[in-house]
């Protein structure tokens, strides 16, 4: 480890900080700590109210049970997007993974276009997918030093490729097995399969990152590279593994997805980018990384799901939803910020 | 005096390390014993960096074998260092602000930063219960999930000590704790907790202390090493060298006499800054000064006194609640740096590298940004001008390396330093200049040259107010010294009158 | 260098090692130059394999293809130089597109200015909320991409606005040019050359630069970070909305889901490709021009080699990252993120 590269100046790049003086704005109370996804616990409770009594389809079993039907992908794909936020990166590939798993799980199912049904292969092949598209982008990210943005942004067009390509051109496969097309939105236990499974992904996530090395190596990568690194944590490594997680964690969701569609398509995932990151941020995960968590993220995500839902029901023209997503992103984050707001604080 | 070997900790014998053509290290040969505390000075450049990177296994030495507790041994990284009871507190802090003191701490010791868990998952019973044994050893009441980013500096300096003995003294040894300038960035009362630390520490491993203020190596090390171009000079026992013997083996030669350039009031001037009645909630209250032109105020105060957030006030990048701040006898409303700056206030502030100067930046660009003065032509800036105004401070101030394209946060911190005070002094209409712990950092050579500069800003007619490291510094150079304590103003010395001791503004400050 | 470099108190002072300043040397040469090598070089290529390229005009083809991803892509650099992010510019060209689509008729020669300067304070707006209440840029022009993608499709009425009269207004800048150049690819050039000058002779430009490499120090500098921010934003605004100027005198209509509707990435691309570092600080607005011509080249030159419709996605996602990783300048220990 002997690093002969010296010169006469003095190197830069460290992440001091005038701690003392700033002290002033660290909250230490317990309370504080909780107060964020208690605050939008609140608004979720709020918007339930207002959309109740807007109309009194919303406050319904059934409705309930559509809300969280339509919140599992978000869901399960915010879970990888935490962790991949949490070290301070972004995944933008996630609508083009989610399509290319979606073609080879159909491609590899019972489906319209004749070929063989690989049964449970099909699942193994298209997460194995996934994972591997993710590790992709985690390896030229990490070891090519490519930023996540360009990577997941290229490897979002790579995915839509695979999935174009396998598309093909011949007939449309639609999926022909019943039993799959219908297993996510059956009522089990009062909710629908899909939600089960994606809550199971969300105490996993959950559980993963406060009691496992992989996940709190993630969180101090997320709060400081360099020391990180200087400790002798294996930072790379980590960093390929939370890609390789979020990629497989897509490719759960591209299947899913296409289940539900019934057949095969390579925008399969369209929308699901611009839902799960405001969820994300709305939850309190931290773009900078190292803060913030899964259960912030989910809160988020149902937030946003309950709030489309809801401007349905009420008769809001479709045309305004992102306009209302996106005001409420924007309010979250002033909120959040109005009180930290100091002449000398750092926001990009 | 020969040394009892089984008592050697670490035995350093004819070490030796070159970079290329540069022979950092030549012939080193040390010996730590049990329980000793030992002081390493010398200028930057003299090898104590590059030795240090050798103890902690960074570097491998070219040639000479280190033994540790009687047994040779070889470095190849870190980890091996700490698997031999090496650790280290940095300089700058290396702790995770988002994870708990339990979690940082578990982070040390013997085979890196792994924290030991079973198939990757952690037991966080044990690590709490772990981390507060390492706490209690070294006599510190922290609550272990506690989460570091809500620790005071001083408190996590505690932490940082706590795992930089967690390393591995299963083979029978006893740890090395090396500090690497610990105190530079603390107050006074803080460093006494450091040096009862260092006591503790004394009981069971030994330490390095390495440090620029040689009052404090002399009052906690046994032992102190001088090193000097990349040799050690003396090895000697603290009682029987002085602080000037230090200096004088350090720098290789006397220092220079101390001279006052002291500007008396001129007659019916007007203060260039008065300060009258100012307070911030919390911080400090009903602080009322003012300095003339050419006069240099010095500020001293410990840990709590609202020093630092005054300063910060004064040139705006802290709010005040209360009071009004006067310049040339205006006052100034709504006062924020823009609005500092253009009334003719320079601040050179304690964290260079984040506020001191933009990184990245050329020495050129940086000296030019504030106040460009002939290298920019309204919102215009001469690329050519502005060498020419550079190259002319470079060469005022004997800036070393003499390149002004250099990124300046490549240069040493001296140097950088004097960058930085150049670009306020590059205007002409310079009131006030409030410098903020301005020689932390800076080895005795360098401290001297930018104390040159703070006196030729008095000579210039700037008002001078200075937040000093020492009190021996405040005496030296002020011709006023306010002390603070607790956010108000306890005492006031008229340097040309009073002849107070350093003992007389300790105990206002306390 | 990272923390075990630096983690020690004195600095050693060792002369310059003359293998480290070559390696600098160059890679600030490559900084300098590597786009228009990236863009000759794929230029070259695609002729090599596609003769008929070069004499059919594609260079004319890829420069109005380039033009509004060029414009969007400057006013991204002027933002990611700040060290932040300008998600909603796009969105701004598509709203700016369709208003002037609508407002051609009724103002004429008025509704360029108009719609522009409409836009530029949209920007503005953007840069206000990222300055004062001290957002995270990312998240913020997220939401107002969000609104002002609403914006565009309540305006438009989810359909498609046809300029119905003055359509000569604009549309010489697409059927004028110069060189076999587009005239909104010139005037997108112009505007790179003008930021340029702008990033390095003015005090103004040295202060955005400066915030992004250390806004800390910049603010300490006495630099008012605020208002360049600002600035900066309304600068993106006002591109974008040059950018929905070439969009509308290309082809006379503006639609949700038409022409230059899905300028955000190829934009981010191009200022990327041309150079700018992500976290701030480093940029050059005529290197940006080889980055627009690069990534409208991509899929100008997948149809024209023959590469299969379908593969074509696949294509651009790949070249991107390798145009990337061979371009960008990163220092040795900087961590990316």
């Amino acid at each position: 480890m002997a690093n002969s590269q010296a010169s006469a100046l003095e190197p830069v790049n460290v992440d001091t900080v005038a701690i003392r003086i700033r002290e002033k704005n660290i909250k230490t109370s317990f309370i504080a700590r909780y107060a964020e996804p208690l605050a939008l616990l609140g608004a979720l409770a709020v918007l339930a109210l207002i959309f109740s009594l807007l109309n009194p389809r919303f406050a319904t079993i059934g409705n309930l049970q559509n809300i969280l039907n339509q919140a599992s992908l978000p869901l399960i794909i915010g879970v990888g997007a935490t962790f991949v936020i949490l070290i301070g990166s972004i995944d933008l590939s996630v609508e083009g993974v989610m399509g290319a798993s979606g073609l080879a799980f159909v491609l590899m199912s019972a489906n319209s276009r004749g070929g063989t049904d690989f049964g449970v292969w099909a699942f193994v092949v298209a997460i194995a997918l996934g994972l591997v598209l993710g590790l992709i982008s985690g390896v030229i990210y990490t070891k090519v030093k490519v930023p996540s943005f360009i990577v997941t942004l290229g490897m979002w067009y790579v995915g839509l490729g695979i999935a174009t390509i396998l598309f093909g051109t011949d007939t449309v496969p639609s999926l022909t097995n019943s039993e799959l097309t219908t297993w996510g939105a059956q009522i089990t236990q009062a909710l629908p399969n899909v939600f089960w499974l994606a809550a199971a992904i969300v105490i996993a996530g959950a559980l993963i990152l406060r009691f496992t090395r992989f996940g709190r190596v993630a969180l101090s990568i997320g709060n400081n590279e360099d020391i990180a690194r200087a400790n002798g944590l294996k930072v790379s490594n980590n960093k390929i593994l939370v890609f390789v997680f979020a990629g497989g964690l897509s490719a759960i969701a591209g299947v899913i997805a296409t289940m539900q569609l019934g057949m095969a398509s390579a925008t399969v995932g369209a929308g699901n980018l611009f839902l799960t990151i405001p969820a994300v941020v709305i939850g309190g995960t931290s773009l900078g990384g190292g803060k913030g968590g899964v259960f912030g993220t989910a809160i988020g995500v149902i937030l946003l799901t309950t709030l489309n839902n809801g401007l349905i029901l009420s008769g809001v023209s479709p045309n305004f939803q992102s306009a209302v997503s996106g005001a409420i992103l924007v309010l979250a984050i002033v909120a959040t910020a109005w009180s930290q707001r100091d002449r000398l604080r750092i926001s990009k | 005096m020969t040394k009892n070997n089984e008592q050697a900790v670490l035995r350093l014998s004819n070490i030796d390390k070159s970079f290329g053509a540069n022979h950092a290290l030549k012939n080193i040969s040390i010996q730590i014993n049990k329980g000793e505390v030992i002081g390493l000075i010398g200028e930057n450049g003299a090898g104590k960096s590059t030795l240090l990177k050798i103890l902690t296994g960074i570097y491998q030495p070219d040639s000479g074998t280190i033994e540790v507790n009687g047994r040779q041994s070889k470095f190849r990284g870190p980890r091996d260092a700490a698997g031999a009871g090496i650790g280290v507190v940095h300089q700058e802090q290396s702790l995770f602000t988002n994870l708990t003191v339990a979690e940082n701490i578990a982070m040390s010791g013997a085979g890196g930063a792994e924290v030991k868990a079973r198939f990757g998952i952690y037991n966080w019973r044990k690590i709490n219960k772990s981390a507060a044994e390492t706490l209690s050893i070294i006599g510190s009441q922290l609550d272990p999930r506690t989460v570091v980013g809500d620790l005071s500096f001083v408190d996590r300096q505690m932490v940082e000590i706590a795992r930089a003995i967690r390393v591995d003294t299963s083979k029978g040894g006893s740890p090395l704790v090396i500090l690497d300038e610990p105190t530079s960035v603390l107050e006074r009362g803080e460093t006494a907790i450091l040096e009862r630390e260092i006591r503790k520490l004394k009981d069971f491993g030994s330490v390095i202390f390495v440090s620029h203020r040689l009052d404090e190596i002399m009052r906690n090390c046994d032992r102190i090493i001088v090193m000097r171009s990349g040799e050690v000079v003396a090895d000697r026992a603290t009682e029987t060298v002085t602080e000037d013997e230090l200096f004088k083996l350090m720098v290789g030669h006397e220092a220079h006499a101390k001279v006052k350039s002291h500007h008396d009031i001129a007659k019916n001037s007007q203060p260039a800054v008065e300060i009258r009645g100012l307070g911030r909630k919390g911080k400090f209250s009903n602080v009322s000064f003012s300095v003339h032109p050419g006069r240099l105020t010095a500020i001293v105060g410990s840990t709590g006194s609202g020093r630092e957030e005054l300063s910060r006030a004064i040139f705006g990048a802290e709010k005040f609640d209360e009071g009004r701040i006067l310049i040339g006898g205006r006052e100034v409303k709504s006062w924020q740096i823009a609005k500092a700056v253009k009334s003719g206030i320079g601040y050179v502030p304690a964290e260079r590298k984040v506020e001191g100067m933009v990184g990245g930046f050329s020495a050129a660009e940086n000296l030019t940004l504030t106040h460009p003065g002939k290298a920019a032509l309204g919102p215009f800036v001469n690329p050519l001008a502005r060498s020419k105004v550079a190259q002319g401070w470079f060469d005022t101030l004997d800036v070393r390396p003499n390149d002004i394209g250099q990124d300046l946060g490549r240069f040493s911190g001296g140097n950088q330093q004097k960058v930085v005070m150049a670009k306020w002094l590059n205007s002409p209409e310079l009131n006030v200049l409030v410098l903020d712990h301005p020689l932390r950092g800076l080895d005795p050579g360098a401290a001297q040259t930018v104390n040159e500069q703070i006196k030729l800003a008095c000579d210039n007619g700037a008002a001078v107010i200075l937040l000093s490291d020492t009190l021996e510094e405040a005496l030296e150079m002020g011709d006023e010294i306010l002390v603070m304590r607790d956010g108000v103003v306890s005492a006031s010395f008229d340097l040309a009158t009073d002849n107070p001791s350093t003992l007389d503004l300790l105990e206002r400050m306390v | 260098m990272n923390l075990i470099e630096t983690w020690t108190s004195s600095i050693e002072v060792i002369p310059s090692n003359k293998l480290a300043v070559i390696r600098r040397r160059i890679a600030k040469g490559w900084q300098a130059v590597g786009p228009l090598v990236m863009f000759l070089g794929m230029f070259a290529v695609v002729g090599g394999l596609t003769p008929t390229f070069i004499g059919n005009g594609g260079l004319t083809i890829v420069a109005a293809s380039a033009a509004p991803i060029l414009l969007v892509a400057i006013g991204q650099a002027l933002v990611l130089n700040i060290g932040s992010i300008d998600l909603s510019n796009a969105s701004i060209t598509l709203l700016g597109a369709i208003l002037l689509a609508m407002t051609l008729g009724p103002l004429g020669g008025a509704a360029p200015i108009v719609v522009v300067l409409m836009v530029s304070l949209f920007g503005a707006v953007n840069g206000l909320i990222v300055a004062f209440a001290q957002v995270p840029s990312f998240a913020l022009t997220l939401g107002t991409f969000g609104i002002l993608q609403s914006a565009a499709l309540v305006v438009s009425g989810a359909t498609t606005v046809y300029v119905t009269q003055n359509a000569d207004v604009v549309s010489p800048l697409y059927q004028g040019g110069i060189a076999g150049l587009p005239m909104t690819f010139i005037i997108g050039v112009i505007v790179a050359v003008v930021s340029w000058a702008f990033l390095r002779f003015t005090r103004a430009g040295q202060g955005m630069t400066a915030i992004g490499k250390n806004e800390s120090g910049a603010i300490f500098s006495g630099i008012r970070t605020r208002l360049l921010k600002v600035l900066a934003y309304a600068l993106s605004g006002f591109m974008a909305g040059l950018a929905g100027i070439t969009i509308i005198a290309q082809a006379g209509s503006a639609s949700p889901t038409g022409l230059g509707s899905d300028l955000l990435l190829p934009g981010i691309a191009a200022a990327i490709v041309g150079g700018t570092s992500i976290s701030g600080g480093v940029t050059n607005p005529i290197n940006v021009v080889f980055g627009a011509l690069t990534v409208a080249l991509v899929p100008i030159a997948t149809a024209a080699i023959g590469i299969d419709a379908q593969a074509q996605n696949l294509v651009y996602g790949v070249v991107i990252i390798v145009i990337v990783a061979l371009t960008l300048a990163r220092s040795k220990n900087e961590i990316v993120k």
